[in-house]
């Protein structure tokens, strides 16, 4: 069981408020990802959920029990966190058996959930090394091995991949989410990286200035984005907003397109603009085009995301037709309009 | 958790026992400098007995300004503060930057040079003013005898007899005389602190930012160029806080002081005190009361310093 | 050094030479002071004997009978180590509330700490034998000499300490709670294992402060707690007399000393400067 019932929480610093009231229900086995700029607060919520932040206001809940003024430990939940936290002076083997020793679980179940927790992590070889020993992605299993052998009802990762390279962050992200499909015990995953959030996540909690912006299955984030900053945040590259006259045009203040979902043609389209940097990737043509006439904004950029090769470079004029069906309009108050 | 009680609890022992450490000594030391306090007095016997009815406001203070040993300690003090702190600065820096690359027996160098600093304060002054600067029996006295002797003998000689005919004789200087004790002072406490200087800026050259000195290197910058808008500035931080903590630390020198001279002609703050301490307690705390003010004002400099530290 | 300048062959020589003459001549005075302990008395004050001499050792073995050595230097070490000890005792709790609850407050108290530290210790001379005889009845006692070099210890205690536990990253400690970690679990477990080095000298610089300090140890002690600064400082004019005998009695007082401090100059600048130069 572990499901997490977060009532009007509220978390000032002083005078300044982090947090405002906020309410949010995970339920028990989702996979609940937690995004946002930095800075927004995600994870000063996660350590509101974990009990290493006081509330200034407001209710936790964990499986219909009140956890607001229960100790970290009494929780039962697992953290892990982006710098690992590993403790330097023990071997992986007392790392992973430090929680077990702490609730005084006896040596030989200790032992075994060590074996097996090593085994699935492989880190067999190593259970007698010191973190110090390890590379990033070794540390960083041991600290997951850590979290698994108390058997959380919920287990909480704090920007878990962000120190890791990019190679290493991509095989770790498959290895956190087979570790959910096999335990299916409830996970609550911050990062600042919408790319994460959008494929691992059952559900995603975008957040700004600690107010959610919205919550959603990734697919729902994606094609019926609330509002004008989730609509920006999800995504990449990011959803070209236009506003003025060519938004008026949609009865909205601002309308929004993909970069995906334009097409290009050198002879022909709606909208006219010279290419600035095409970024070849093979797989696809990132086209930053300029001078569309369009208010785009500051800098006077539109981004097309084309599938496979297409043969421009700089300075070439091109032509953009958005796909009308995936258009989102946006308010005065940048909310969506239905 | 909200609870703050646990913190404040381990605290407590140390803030307590620093406050009472600080606040009752000094919360006498200011009562009596107030009042007319000696230990022995056949004519004023109720001045034996410290009471607010023998306040005297700032007549202990005028008393002790207008003492000629006063101003002859604020002097002194200053003198030697200042000379031991130029001598350490320069010495240190120099020798900083000559050991700070790495050659055989760098590390027997710096342990060589670090020892000075961890003797103590009364082996130190009784060392230097005995076996190595008394002026017969030390090295100064054996040394000097050896040339006189030397030159003496080579007067006779041939061909190189009237060269050494010219030579004076050497005196060898009495460092426990009024004139030169605060010398001898100064010597030995500059060879116990500038290990200190040494070893603080040496740490600090250690952190220098190397490519910033490759960079000056591609742009052409000399050695002396490097040392001078670089390395110079660099140390700046450093050479205040060595200036600032020597200053609070040879403001209160006393045991080289009272070993060297028992304070004849050489007197400083709290040598001064100690004698009124023998008799003039009135006039004892309010020398003392100069003091701290004197080392207040250094310490909240170097406090500022520190501070903006403290938290990074 | 990353760079590679030109250097010359001279250069390459000659500093490393300048480095090594500044070296001897600062050890000179000690390496003198050695030398003359293992002179007689009539030897130490000739010029034919500064450097060569027939070794004697009976400085050393008269050393009690001259001096009473081993009773002083039993104070400075029980005074020392008991000063020291008790300074961590109430420094460790101080500066990890300090290092991992930190208030508003917790930087001015430190800063008062070690103002206090920065107080004439003349100013209240009076004050503190007044006291110590009078009130209190501990003039020349162990306790009092431990008290006060526990005291005026303590604020670089709390401060170097302070430096050490800070530098433990917070996420350790957390991870340590979430694990189920009760608060002294948290010293025992986490905080001494990983600043033991600290720790360790921050308790080694302490002893060599003690050992050294000469005035409160010199004015309130007269014969029963009386350390070895008193010793030295009641011999301090031999008038040329007793230097074999000086120089042995002074290197037993400082050589120990010497060589615990070569262990520790690393973290001799962090201590001294509160922490100011890294």
């Amino acid at each position: 069981m572990g499901s997490i019932v977060l009532d009007k929480v509220q978390k000032k610093f002083g005078d300044v408020e982090v947090i405002p009231p906020l309410d949010l229900e995970i339920n028990d086995g989702e996979f609940v990802v937690f995004v946002g700029p930095s800075g927004c607060g995600k994870s000063t919520l996660l350590r509101m959920i974990a009990g290493l932040e006081d509330l200034t206001a407001g209710k936790v809940n964990i499986d219909d029990k009140d956890v607001t003024e229960v100790s970290p430990a009494k929780r039962g939940l697992s953290m892990v966190f982006q710098s690992y936290a590993l403790y330097p002076h023990m071997t992986v083997r007392k790392n992973i058996a430090f929680p077990m020793r702490m609730a005084k679980i006896p040596q030989d179940v200790q032992d075994a959930k060590i074996e097996a927790a090593a085994k699935s992590l492989n880190l067999a070889d190593y259970l007698d090394r010191k973190p110090g020993q390890l590379s990033g992605g070794q540390r960083q299993r041991v600290a997951i091995g850590r979290a698994i052998v108390r058997e959380p009802s919920a287990f909480l990762f704090d920007e878990p991949l962000s120190n890791l390279d990019a190679a290493l962050r991509v095989g770790m992200r498959l290895e956190i989410m087979e570790l959910h499909t096999k335990l299916k015990t409830t996970m609550i995953y911050v990062t600042h990286d919408q790319v994460e959030a959008m494929t691992m996540a059952d559900k995603i909690v975008v957040l700004q200035a600690g107010v959610i912006e919205q919550v959603g299955s990734p697919l729902e984030l994606y094609h019926t984005p609330r509002n004008k900053f989730v609509a920006g945040f999800i995504g990449s590259p990011k959803m070209n907003l236009i506003e003025g006259e060519e938004a008026a045009k949609h009865d909205a203040t601002t309308i929004g397109i993909r970069p995906e979902h334009v097409s290009v043609s050198k002879t022909e389209g709606t909208w006219k603009g010279t290419v600035g940097v095409a970024e070849h990737l093979g797989s696809d043509t990132f086209i930053h085009v300029h001078n569309t006439g369009l208010d785009t904004g500051e800098g006077d950029l539109f981004t097309v995301r084309i599938s496979g090769d297409i043969a421009v470079s700089h300075g070439d004029t091109v032509y953009l037709t958005p796909d009308m069906d995936q258009l989102h309009r946006f308010d005065a108050q940048g909310l969506r309009i239905a | 958790m909200a609870n703050r009680t646990i913190p404040r609890l381990l605290q407590t022992p140390a803030v307590l026992l620093l406050l009472f450490w600080m606040i009752v000594p000094l919360a006498m030391t200011l009562f009596y400098s107030f009042i007319r306090y000696v230990l022995n007095s056949t004519v004023r016997p109720e001045w034996t007995t410290p009471s607010w009815s023998n306040w005297r406001g700032f007549g202990n203070y005028e008393f002790v300004m207008n003492s000629k040993d006063f101003i002859l300690a604020i002097k002194n003090s200053l003198f030697i503060v200042g000379s031991i702190l130029t001598l350490t600065v320069v010495l240190g820096v120099m020798i900083a930057v000559l050991i700070n690359r790495s050659f055989p027996g760098r590390g027997v160098v710096r342990v060589l040079l670090i020892s000075p600093f961890f003797v103590m304060p009364a082996v130190n002054a009784v060392l230097w003013i005995n076996m190595l600067l008394d002026p017969v029996l030390g090295l100064q006295g054996i040394a000097i005898s050896a040339i006189n002797d030397m030159a003496a003998g080579m007067q006779d000689a041939p061909l190189v007899g009237w060269f050494f005919n010219l030579w004076p004789v050497l005196e060898p200087i009495s460092f426990r005389a009024t004139q030169t004790s605060a010398i001898a002072v100064i010597m030995m406490v500059t060879w116990q602190w500038t290990p200190f200087a040494v070893l603080i800026f040496m740490t600090s050259l250690q952190s220098e930012d190397q490519q910033q000195k490759e960079a000056a290197v591609l742009d052409g910058a000399s050695r002396w160029s490097q040392f001078r808008f670089l390395t110079l500035p660099h140390l700046g931080r450093p050479m205040a806080i060595v200036v600032m903590i020597q200053a609070i630390f040879h403001l209160s020198l006393y045991a080289e002081i009272e070993i060297v001279s028992r304070g004849n002609g050489n007197k400083n703050l709290p040598y001064l005190i100690g004698e009124f301490t023998n008799n003039n307690i009135g006039a004892a705390s309010a020398t003392g009361i100069f003091a701290v003010i004197l080392a207040n004002i250094v310490a909240i400099f170097l406090l500022r310093a520190v501070g903006k530290t403290l938290m990074e | 050094m990353a760079i590679v300048a030109k250097t010359s062959r001279f250069s390459k020589i000659a500093w490393p030479t300048l480095a090594w003459v500044v070296a001897l001549i600062f050890f000179f005075p000690i390496f003198y002071m050695i030398l003359t302990s293992f002179k007689t008395d009539a030897d130490a004050v000739k010029a034919e004997h500064v450097f060569f001499f027939t070794p004697t050792l009976e400085n050393y073995a008269n050393m009690s009978d001259n001096y009473d050595y081993w009773r002083f230097a039993t104070n400075s070490v029980i005074t020392s180590v008991f000063a020291t000890l008790f300074a961590l005792i109430v420094g460790v709790p101080c500066a990890y509330a300090m290092a991992f609850n930190p208030s508003r407050g917790t930087k001015d108290i430190l800063m008062w700490m070690l103002s206090t530290k920065m107080l004439p210790a003349a100013a209240v001379l009076y004050p503190m034998t007044f006291l110590t005889k009078n009130v209190f009845n501990v003039f020349d006692t162990h306790f009092l000499v431990i008290f006060v070099l526990c005291l005026i210890n303590l604020p670089i205690v709390v401060w170097m300490l302070f430096t050490y536990f800070k530098d433990i990253p917070k996420d350790i400690i957390e991870a340590g709670k979430m694990d189920g970690l009760t608060t002294w679990g948290e010293v025992k477990e986490i905080l001494i294992p990983l600043a033991w080095g600290g720790i360790v000298s921050t308790a080694l610089l302490t002893f060599i402060f003690c050992w050294n300090e000469a005035y409160w140890t010199v004015r309130l002690t007269t014969i029963d707690a009386a350390t070895l600064s008193k010793l030295i400082e009641g011999n301090r004019a031999p008038e040329g007399l007793f230097f074999g005998r000086l120089s042995a009695v002074s290197t037993a007082a400082v050589g120990p000393i010497i060589v615990l401090g070569w262990f520790c100059q690393k973290q001799l600048v962090s201590g001294l400067t509160f922490g100011a130069v890294k």
